[in-house]
């Protein structure tokens, strides 16, 4: 008996492989006019606090991912992290209002998600099928599309009038292309070590929202006037 | 009947012309004539179905033919032709409508098959909306477990059709459902997204859906784990406050937490929460306040989202801890035991506390003081878990006409409580008891009531209430203060005897009591009476048996039954509680009887052990009164019998012994020519005295006899007929003679042959006596003259008075029978020498000896051939018997 044991869990074994291309056709399923219909019309109500905790959530996940991130890559993986690469999106959120720079957040969520996408594919390759990182990897992806959805909804609850570019305004879109292993480390750490960039830089962009909008609104009373 | 049957028969038929029909239109052999739409259709049971039946032209036959059988034929009023060879029928289907529809055509001969086609009707209902939804995700790690898990209430209807649950959310995962629950799994739990989920229900005849759950934000969804390390801590400085520590199950990055908390004293299981307002923020510890010193105190932590949504988590792990020690709070229980003394003036006190109720600490010391004396201190060594218990302190004698106040103090390691102080008056000042006193049970536990007393009850302070059980003597007591009833807190057990008491306390002074029996609770007696039988007579027994101990009765006792039996027959009686003895009446006498007691509670009765016993035959006494009458009436009798003889003594004396002819007076002697014919004036004086004995010579008997013993075996039974007859006659040698005579006498004497009644008779030969000449035995010429008397006194000399003698030719009568007696051995023998003895020397032996005792038969002077009187008159010593002077009849008369 001293063969191989599966562990039997109640719930839906799916093997990691599938689980990755689930995940993108569960991200292609969310479009951000499905997420617009669950969005209230209260600005500064629980909508903007939910995008904020989330993104601290996520924020806080992700340096989590890129721990385990550097424990699986074995050695030299604080090598890999300390190369750069233009294929990444920049973590940077741009904009001069609020407008932009929550519009910024919105395409960094899109932006963000092909390339998370793509490490997952390959640390799939990399990792052995039990292997935390994945499981990381593809909370990091369900949550990117959370937060995308969640600040689209913001976008529309407190810039009603403003329509959302059809195309992400910041940073390629475009997935690299087929590279070695070495390179494979070396993007998946760039792309994780931005996209925790991002996210604190979200949330820092959000709390700052927040007090202003928020702060702004309660004490003028109509937020809406002022847009 | 025949229907049901046809109806069987059409539907196998059916089933077996479809799938020949269906054979054959796949082979073409067999034509079909035509087909029924909606093919195989669900039916929603409560509507109309409408089935439409269209011919074929080979069925050669016209929409007038049609007709339609569902369990029966259809009536034709749910026809509706649409046109020449179509005809479509429309039914409400019911629980009860048949499972078939069949088409038929009218047939055109008589073996051909009426149907045409037939559908089955499969029904159901449509399904119903789901209620009451409800999700929830759990902790999974130090994440939230991405499987949600639901449930909600399906229809009530039965499912006819196959039905199928969906449960969807707007966040895309795997679901797997069931009737009333399933799960799904969203591969990441979306926190802080809008989550809405609802349950889709389908079956072939519809779709239907819950109504949708939405949340705003998942994590209020969630149950959490129970907070993690949840610990206490103490302060000295704190008795009364512990500190709460515990660590949150989940980052605070998912959501903020709320936490409820609760507390208890170990061994309580009321539990104490503290207001949830003070827990509402996210917090990691808490102080308890306001707790009891030195109490071990187990406390729980339990979170939830800090919203409020969502669920709470398990309670955590029991976290117990002690408060520190502080001085008592308050008095020690002090309380007294007083006994009076036997025959003195004094009483016995013995002081015994209980630790104060607010002891907040172990107590390690009393310090008491009684009345004027000095203070002492009263170590206490015990456990922890010893609290509340008993403590004799001290014991001293109080006379009665004292008073003493004892004072308390109860010492531990942080102080020393309030003192305590009690006051135990004069014996014959007491103040007086409460009024009246009584308890009763309610929901297992024991209440006292009772009436203060009147006048008094201002100055009352407080009831002590005291209970003692009479089994073990355990005592407790408790106060109440200002109260009418007290609930007696004390571990009472149930079935156990107790007695109440109530004292009233005035100022510290205490009263009298009242005191009164009870029980927490009655069940029938642990034991029966034993029952003896004290004294048991003829008709009526007395039972005793003692009064059940009372640590056993386990109830008052209400009456005790006297079960009693004889055979089969019981009978019972039943008597009070307090009768120990009874007697029963009207038994049977000389049975036994088997007898038990059987005592009763309220709660049930015991039987005591079986007791056995037998009434008497006769009553004491009446077997000595019946001895005593038997007596009496034989003592009676014997009187009686003795006075009839008194009276009766003549008559008696003359049957008995009827008067025996003198032979001095006889007549016979007239009839001799010698004899004078009148009696010798001195021989009527001494004719009662003449009694004499008549001596049988052997010699002369063997020699007078020799004839007659050689004729003896040859005349035995002769010889011994002729001994009876005469009595005497066989002794003479001239019994011969007399045989005739004997003979002829025999059937008179017959009576008098046995030797009780010995005949006596005086022969007188003829010869040889009073002068007449003497002959020999032999003779046989010579006729005897004789007489013959019925005296049954000895023999007379003048028998066998010897012819030597005879010879002598002595005139004198009395001579020749006075040759014939002879004294005693011890007298003198010199008369009998002499053959001639002093007639008055004769008569006055015959006077003195009054009969013949002391007359003996002289055999030793016969010498020694005479054997056979020697060997019956002698004793083995030699001593000759004083046998009867005469020989008894049964050995006859033939040694004479």
């Amino acid at each position: 008996m001293s063969g191989h044991v599966k562990i039997m869990y109640p719930q839906v074994s799916i093997s990691p492989t599938a689980r990755t291309w689930l995940s993108l056709m569960l991200v292609v399923a969310i479009h951000p006019s499905d997420a617009g219909a669950a969005c209230g019309n209260t600005p500064c109500g629980p909508s903007l606090q939910r995008s904020l905790k989330l993104t601290r959530l996520m924020h806080k996940e992700s340096g989590d991912l890129l721990k385990t991130y550097k424990a699986s890559q074995g050695d030299q993986s604080d090598l890999f992290c300390q190369k750069s690469s233009n294929i990444v999106p920049d973590p940077i959120i741009s904009g001069l209002d609020p407008s932009e720079r929550i519009l910024s957040i919105y395409s960094h969520c899109k932006t963000f998600l092909p390339h998370l996408t793509r490490v997952t594919e390959q640390q799939t390759d990399l990792q052995p099928p039990s292997s935390p990182l994945l499981n990381q990897l593809l909370t990091a992806q369900n949550r990117i599309s959370g937060l995308g959805n969640q600040i689209n909804c913001l976008y529309q609850t407190l810039f009603p009038n403003l329509p959302i570019p059809p195309e992400p305004v910041d940073g390629p879109m475009s997935v690299p292309p087929p590279q070695n292993v070495f390179q494979q480390k070396i993007y998946g750490c760039v792309v994780l070590k931005r996209f925790k960039e991002f996210l604190a830089n979200s949330a820092r962009e959000l709390k700052t929202i927040k007090d202003q909008m928020c702060s702004r609104r309660k004490t003028f009373g109509h937020a809406n006037a002022l847009f | 009947m025949s229907f049901s049957l046809s109806v069987k028969s059409t539907i196998h038929f059916v089933g077996v012309l479809s799938f020949v029909r269906f054979s054959s239109s796949l082979l073409g052999l067999f034509t079909t004539y035509g087909t029924i739409t909606p093919q195989s259709p669900q039916v929603e049971i409560g509507k109309n179905f409408t089935a439409t039946c269209v011919l074929y032209e080979t069925a050669e036959s016209t929409a007038d033919d049609i007709f339609w059988t569902c369990n029966g034929k259809v009536p034709e009023e749910l026809y509706t032709k649409i046109n020449d060879s179509a005809v479509s029928v429309t039914i409400k289907i019911t629980p009860d409508t048949c499972k078939w529809l069949i088409c038929n055509k009218q047939p055109r001969y008589v073996n051909q098959t009426p149907a045409i086609h037939g559908i089955m009707l499969t029904k159901g209902y449509p399904p119903e909306k789901p209620n009451n939804l409800s999700c929830m995700a759990v902790q999974s790690g130090q994440k939230i477990s991405p499987i949600l898990n639901c449930s909600w209430e399906p229809g009530t209807r039965d499912e006819l059709l196959k039905t199928n649950y969906t449960l969807h959310t707007s966040w895309t995962g795997f679901n797997s459902s069931q009737k009333s629950i399933g799960y799904i799994n969203m591969e990441t739990f979306p926190s802080y997204c809008e989550l809405k989920i609802w349950v889709e229900v389908a079956n072939s005849l519809g779709k239907v859906q819950s109504e949708t759950l939405t949340v705003g934000d998942a994590n209020y969804l969630v149950k959490t784990n129970p907070p993690l390390n949840v610990h206490i801590y103490s302060e000295n400085n704190f008795p009364r406050s512990l500190l709460v520590k515990w660590r949150r199950p989940i980052e605070k990055h998912f959501f903020r937490l709320k936490y409820n908390i609760r507390f208890c004293a170990v061994g309580s299981e009321d539990w104490s929460e503290v207001p949830p307002n003070d827990t509402e923020s996210d917090v990691d510890s808490f102080r308890l306040q306001h707790l009891k010193p030195y109490t071990e105190y187990v406390v729980q932590v339990r979170c939830m989202h800090s919203i409020g949504l969502g669920y709470w988590s398990d309670w955590s792990a029991n976290a117990t801890w002690w408060t520190p020690e502080d001085k008592p709070s308050s008095q020690p229980d002090l309380w007294r035991v007083v006994i009076p003394s036997q025959g003195k003036s004094e009483r016995r006190v013995q002081v015994m506390c209980k630790d104060p109720v607010e002891s907040n600490g172990r107590i390690r010391n009393y310090s008491i003081k009684i009345q004027d004396g000095g203070r002492k201190t009263v170590l206490v060594n015990r456990s922890e878990t010893e609290s509340r218990k008993i403590i004799p302190l001290y014991q001293f004698v109080l006379p009665d006409d004292g008073e003493a106040l004892i004072e308390l103090d109860a010492c531990n390691s942080r102080g020393m409580s309030p003192r305590a102080s009690l006051t135990i008056p004069k014996f014959t000042h007491e103040p007086p008891s409460v009024k009246s006193l009584s308890w009763f049970t309610k929901e297992g536990r024991l209440w006292v009531e009772w009436v203060p007393h009147r006048g008094k009850a201002r100055d009352v302070t407080e009831y002590i209430l005291e209970w003692v059980s009479v089994s073990d003597g355990a005592l407790d007591w408790q106060r109440e203060r200002a109260s009418r009833t007290g609930l007696a807190n004390g571990n009472l057990e149930k079935f156990k005897r107790y007695s109440i008491s109530v004292y009233p306390m005035y100022s510290g002074k205490t009263g009298k009591p009242w005191t009164e029996p009870a029980f927490l609770d009655q069940k029938a007696p642990m034991v029966g009476p034993v029952v003896n039988v004290s004294r048991c007579g003829k008709n009526d027994a007395e039972l005793r048996w003692m009064e059940i101990p009372l640590d056993k009765q386990q109830g008052f006792i209400t009456n005790y039954t006297i079960f009693y039996t004889m055979g089969k027959q019981e009978q019972s009686i039943t008597v009070s509680a307090d009768t120990y003895s009874y007697t029963l009446k009207h038994l049977t006498s000389g049975s036994k009887y088997v007898v038990r007691v059987m005592a009763s509670t309220v709660a049930g009765d015991t039987f005591g052990p079986e007791y056995t016993f037998n009434t008497l035959e006769y009553a004491p006494g009446e077997i000595e009164g019946i001895v005593v009458l038997v007596c009496l009436a034989f003592l009676f009798l014997v009187v009686s019998l003795v006075v009839t003889c008194i009276l009766k003594m003549e008559r008696i004396k003359k049957k008995i012994w009827p008067p025996v002819p003198d032979p001095s007076n006889s007549t016979i002697a007239n009839w001799s020519p010698d004899f004078p014919s009148k009696a010798d004036p001195v021989s009527k004086e001494n004719a009662l005295g003449d009694v004499s004995v008549v001596e049988v010579d052997v010699f002369d008997g063997r020699s007078l006899c020799e004839e007659d013993k050689a004729g003896l075996p040859l005349k035995k039974d002769k010889y011994l007929s002729e001994e009876h007859s005469s009595g005497i006659g066989g002794s003479s040698c001239m019994s011969s003679p007399r045989q005739s005579v004997s003979d002829s006498d025999e059937g008179g004497d017959s009576g008098q042959t046995t030797a009780s009644t010995v005949q006596y008779s005086s022969v007188v030969a003829s010869s040889g006596y009073k002068g007449q000449t003497p002959q020999p035995c032999s003779s046989q010429a010579q006729t005897p003259s004789f007489a013959r008397s019925e005296s049954t006194q000895p023999l007379l000399e003048s028998e066998e008075q010897p012819e030597g003698q005879e010879g002598s030719g002595q005139p004198h009568l009395r001579h020749p029978r006075n040759a014939y007696f002879r004294r005693l051995p011890g007298g003198s023998s010199d008369d009998d020498d002499n053959n001639s003895g002093d007639p008055g020397d004769l008569n006055q032996l015959e006077m003195e000896d009054q009969g013949l005792t002391l007359l003996q038969f002289s055999p030793l002077e016969e010498g020694s051939q005479q054997t056979t009187p020697t060997e019956e008159g002698q004793t083995p010593d030699g001593q000759l018997d004083p046998i009867p002077s005469y020989l008894p009849q049964l050995r006859g008369y033939r040694p004479q």
